[in-house]
This record gives C-alpha cells, sequence and structure tokens, in this order.
C-alpha cells in the first residue's frame, strides 16, 4: 500500500473518478449525444426529403418541358396543315375564278361576234337593197322608161346579186 | 545562399524584426532574473490544503473544472440547436458525429452494440482530451500554494534527482531538503493523476466483462477458464488471457498517465533550461500527444468491448 500511496492512489480518490466519469457520461449522454444525433438525423431526412423533393421538381420540370415541345410540335404541325389547306383552297378557288373569267371571256367574245355578224348581214342587206334600188333607177333612167314589171326587175336583180355574192366569197 | 540571407535580414523589416525577437528571447532566456525556478515534480495529485482533507487535491480540483468546462462547452453547442448549425455547433456536431461514425466502423454499423457503446467511447475520449488539453493551460504547475514543505524524504529526494538537470543544483536540492516551502500548484492535469486514469481503465475493464457478459451469458468466462483435463493448452491459454485482461489495466492507466505526466515534466525542464521558445516547440508535441492518447484510449475501449461480445468457441 505503499508503493500506491507514494503514487497518489487512494480508494476515495479512485471512486471519487469513477463516479465522476459515470455522472459525465450521464450528463453529456441526456445533454449532447442524444440531441446532437437527433438533431443529425433530423437533418439528414431533411437533406434527403429536399433532394427527393428536387428530383420530383425537376422531373416534373422535364416533363412540363417535353410536354410544350409536344404541344409546340402539335402546333406547328397544325400550322403547317392550316397552310396547306388554305394554299390548296386558294389555289382553287383561283382556279375557278381564272376558268369562269375564261368562260365569260368566251361567251362575251362569241356575242360580240354573234352581234357582229348579225350587224353586218344586216347591213350587207341593207347594202343589197340599196344596190338593187339604185340599179333599177339607174337602169330605168338609162332605158327611159319604166319597167313595166317591176315586181319582174326586182327579183331579177336579187337574184344576179346573190349570184355574185354566192361566187364572190 | 548566405549572401541572400543576409540580403534578406536586411531588406526585409519583418524578417529583420523577427530575427532580433528570437535573438533577444534566446539572450533573455540565459539572464537570471528570467530562468524559471528549478521543476518540481510531483508523481502524486497533492493535497490543495496543507492542514485540510487529503483527498482534496489538485488533481481532483481539476477534475471538477474539467467537467465543468465539458458540460459549459456541451450546453452552449446544444442550448440553441438548429438545423443549420452555427460554428459551435458544427464543430460539436462534427465531433459526436465522428466518433458514432468511428464506434460504428468497428462495433458494427447500426449495430446495438454501437448504441451501447457509445456514450462510454465517446465519453472517454472527451473527458481525456480536455484533460490532456488542460494541462497545457499557462498557469498549470505555476499558481499554487505555498505549504511549509514538510514534505516526504522521497519527495526531496526525488526533487533533488530533477534538480540536477540544472546549474544550480546544489543550492536548490540543499534548499529543498532542508524544508523551504514548497509551492503547491493550485492545478494539474486529471490525466496526470493516477487516480483518474486508473479509474478510466478500471471502468474500462469491468464494462468489457460486462459486455461480454450482457452478449455471451456465463460462457463468455470460458474464455479464461477451461477444463484442464479436457483441454489442456486450452486452459494454459486462459490463463494467459486472464493475465491480460488484468493487466489492461495497468497498462491503460499508466499509457495514458506516463504519456501526460512525462509531458508535462519535458515542458517544465525545458523551460528550465531554455526559458523562451524551445518550450513552444514541445508544446506542439505535446498537443499531438494529448489527442493521440485520447484517442488511443477510445479507440482500445472500443476495441475491447467489440471483441468481448464475439463468441471465440465459434471459430472452431
Amino acid at each position: 500500500m505503499d508503493a500506491l500511496d507514494k503514487l497518489g492512489i487512494s480508494w476515495q480518490l479512485l471512486l471519487s473518478q469513477i463516479v465522476n466519469f459515470g455522472l459525465l457520461m450521464i450528463i453529456l449522454q441526456q445533454l449532447l449525444y442524444k440531441p446532437v444525433l437527433n438533431m443529425l438525423e433530423q437533418r439528414r431526412q431533411r437533406i434527403a426529403e429536399g433532394l427527393e423533393q428536387a428530383d420530383k421538381a425537376s422531373h416534373a420540370a422535364a416533363e412540363a418541358e417535353a410536354e410544350k415541345q409536344a404541344i409546340l410540335e402539335e402546333a406547328r404541325r397544325e400550322a403547317q396543315e392550316v397552310r396547306a389547306q388554305a394554299t390548296r383552297d386558294a389555289e382553287r378557288i383561283a382556279q375557278d375564278v381564272r376558268s369562269r373569267a375564261d368562260q365569260e371571256a368566251q361567251e362575251i367574245r362569241m356575242k360580240a361576234q354573234a352581234d357582229a355578224e348579225a350587224q353586218t348581214a344586216a347591213v350587207m342587206a341593207d347594202a343589197r337593197k340599196q344596190i338593187a334600188d339604185l340599179t333599177i333607177a339607174a337602169t330605168e333612167q338609162i332605158l327611159g322608161r319604166e319597167l313595166a314589171n317591176r315586181d319582174e326587175q326586182e327579183r331579177f336583180v336579187a337574184d344576179y346579186l346573190a349570184q355574185q355574192n354566192g361566187s364572190g366569197s | 545562399m548566405f549572401k541572400k540571407l543576409l540580403q534578406a535580414f536586411v531588406l526585409n523589416a519583418r524578417i529583420r524584426n523577427a530575427a532580433i525577437g528570437v535573438i533577444a528571447l534566446l539572450v533573455l532566456s540565459v539572464v537570471p532574473f528570467f530562468n524559471a525556478p528549478p521543476p518540481h515534480v510531483e508523481l502524486a495529485a497533492e493535497a490543495l490544503l496543507e492542514h485540510g482533507p487529503k483527498w482534496f487535491t489538485n488533481g481532483l480540483l481539476t477534475t471538477i473544472l474539467v467537467d465543468l468546462i465539458i458540460i459549459l462547452l456541451a450546453v452552449f453547442a446544444v442550448s440553441r440547436m438548429k438545423e443549420i448549425p452555427g460554428a459551435w455547433q458544427n464543430i460539436v456536431e462534427m465531433l459526436v458525429e465522428g466518433m458514432w461514425n468511428l464506434t460504428q466502423s468497428i462495433a458494427g454499423h447500426g449495430s446495438a452494440n454501437s448504441r451501447k457503446f457509445f456514450p462510454w467511447v465517446i465519453t472517454i475520449f472527451i473527458f481525456v482530451l480536455v484533460s490532456n488539453y488542460i494541462g497545457l493551460l499557462p498557469g498549470f504547475g505555476s499558481i499554487g500554494i505555498y505549504h511549509s514543505g514538510a514534505e516526504s524524504h522521497a519527495q526531496a529526494a526525488l526533487d533533488n534527482q530533477l534538480a540536477m538537470a540544472g546549474a544550480e543544483t546544489v543550492a536548490v536540492a540543499a534548499a529543498a531538503e532542508e524544508g523551504k516551502p514548497v509551492l503547491v500548484p493550485l492545478f494539474r492535469s486529471p490525466s496526470a493523476d493516477l487516480n483518474m486514469t486508473l479509474a478510466l481503465a478500471l471502468i474500462s475493464v469491468f464494462m468489457t466483462q460486462f459486455f461480454g457478459v450482457q452478449a455471451l451469458g456465463i460462457r463468455y468466462f470460458t474464455k479464461f477458464f477451461k477444463n484442464p483435463f479436457n483441454d489442456g493448452m486450452g486452459a494454459v491459454v486462459g490463463f494467459f488471457e486472464l493475465i491480460a485482461e488484468i493487466s489492461k489495466i495497468i497498462s491503460f492507466s499508466f499509457r495514458l498517465f506516463g504519456n501526460i505526466f512525462a509531458g508535462e515534466v519535458v515542458l517544465l525542464v525545458m523551460a528550465f533550461l531554455v526559458t523562451f521558445l524551445l518550450p513552444s516547440i514541445f508544446y506542439g508535441l505535446e498537443l499531438f500527444i494529448g489527442f493521440i492518447q485520447a484517442l488511443v484510449f477510445m479507440l482500445l475501449t472500443l476495441a475491447f468491448f467489440t471483441m468481448a461480445t464475439v463468441s471465440h468457441d465459434d471459430h472452431h
């Protein structure tokens, strides 16, 4: 025991140190380890949650982006279709208008031609009549007398002119 | 090289001032006025009050101080615990988490053993670390109470031996022997008090047996006691195991005590030989040793705890 005494070991002090350590451990367990480990666990969960949410959010964003792209694509396709349709319609209408215009023009031309022909015929008939009259008058004057059979004369001249006309044209 | 140094010395005011400071301190170290007193080395923690109770030692006082410091620091870290930690909370969390991971890495991840061992080993680490470091504070060993000097003869002889290191050996030794008042330091690192290291060693070894029995039941003791008629070799090995178990108490307690006590003596002696600068180097060394010893005590305890819970019969 003398050796222990020289080393300063006494059972009272030894016991006090053991008790001290036990108390310190219990106090720190309640005061430090438990709250800190709880806090660490809590924070770990929070971070895991946050990461998960961020993951979800980025997923959602990617989905939204894809959807947007799809909608844009659809819209573009539709616009393309509408434009093509419009172009086709416009062409068809233009075609219509052109053909109708052509037709009308044709009609107008034909009518004009018919008119002109009728006029010409009328003028020609008139001219023939006048020529016949003038011819008769001239002949009367030259012969100095009136042809006895006036109707016969007129028929004769008309036949002649018709003959001329038929061979001349 | 030399020319370059000389140039730097002349041109760079900072280097010049530092060099002058170093030289001045070294010169001051040999001026008698600045000489540290010859180291007073006492193996045992001393009673603070000359006529007071013997148990009220400087080691005990400092143990209480260490407890208060640890608890205050813990309270400070935990009292306003936040999800987003402040600087101090961060450091404490780092310590606790680091020890928790270390415990798990040895005792098994998420195992019940980890949770059981954790408070013991982390408390050992924190308590030993703070005990080791507190002895390095200024005032430890230098602030104290003068006793009339009715020390035992053995103490005077020890003082005598250690004072040999100094130049004024004879005078000092004579003074000590004649019963000159002796300074009893007010504080003493608990790690340099065998009561503390022995207490921790006893706790460690006792808890090793406790956890062993808890895990394996009475079977735990077959590690030490085997029927010599069935298994002669096993009985011998078991006997050695028993001795090893008991010697753990001594190795635990004297490893820590020896390291820290010797460290303090080294610091004293260095301060005595060259008052300035030289002790700083040893302070760095002591900081390192203080940390390593705390870690060693903790890791060994943890390893013994873990080993005790593993059945040895299963290996055959």
